[in-house]
């Protein structure tokens, strides 16, 4: 599936858009892209309000992305999260690792 | 019983869902309840790709029914790797420190979170995981 990020940063601050399926499939892009940001920047963040699905490939990246940001004390938050994400996200306890904005 | 024989690949994973989905297609399901089967096809197929016959390749074979009178699907994910019971893993802890420690088990519990029923068995040499979903009613 179709999965589009997009990367911009604001001073300390890195936001990666996500637009589209996060599956098996694609993980491994984000994966990397993800791994490098959360080296760069002190606080992460994730904005979901175009991605429709996420799979445990998905939430194995944010999972890995929270250790590295709590790692050098920085943050990582999820923003725009709706619809079958969040109940993904809800379900799987992910809501009370992410900062949600 | 329609079904589908595809190499337990992950590269497989977007003709699976293609085959899945397009079974449901003229029932008029809700966006919801097709994201949450493509949800539980992905994560047991990707088990398969990844597990079953590690390193090794074979193949995995899905089989798809829709039942009537609640309207229902049935899919059954078989392959002839070494025999495992994913439902005999206790379920993912998701306390917050259990998240943290540990990262097996997540798939498995989204697909017993989602459907209406999951079964195992190892018959003639398969593993065999039956899922149901109602998808209407």
């Amino acid at each position: 599936m179709q999965l589009d990020m997009t990367l911009t940063e604001s001073g300390r601050v890195g936001t990666i858009k996500l637009n589209g399926y996060l599956d098996a499939g694609n993980a491994p892009g984000l994966d990397e892209l993800v791994a490098d940001a959360a080296q760069k920047y002190d606080h992460l963040v994730l904005d979901m309000e175009g991605l429709e699905y996420v799979s445990s490939a998905g939430l194995r990246i944010f999972k890995r992305a929270y250790l590295d940001m709590a790692k050098k004390k920085g943050t990582l938050s999820a923003k725009n999260v709706h619809g079958n994400v969040m109940d993904i996200l809800e379900m799987t306890g992910f809501t009370r690792m992410f900062k949600l904005i | 019983m329609d079904s589908l024989a595809v190499q337990a690949e992950i590269a497989e994973l977007d003709k699976v869902n293609d085959f899945v989905l397009g079974k449901l297609e003229r029932f008029d399901c809700d966006k919801n309840t097709l994201l949450q089967i493509r949800l539980a096809v992905e994560e047991i197929f990707v088990n398969i790709a990844s597990y079953a016959y590690a390193p090794q390749k074979g193949t995995a074979e899905i089989r798809c029914e829709i039942l009537a009178d609640p309207l229902r699907v049935v899919l059954q994910f078989l392959d002839s790797g070494k025999p495992f019971d994913p439902l005999a893993k206790e379920d993912a802890d998701i306390s917050k420190d259990g998240l943290l420690g540990r990262t097996g088990g997540l798939g498995i519990f989204l697909v017993k979170e989602t459907m209406d029923n999951v079964a195992y068995t190892y018959e003639g040499g398969k593993n065999i995981l039956t899922i149901l979903k109602k998808i209407r009613g």
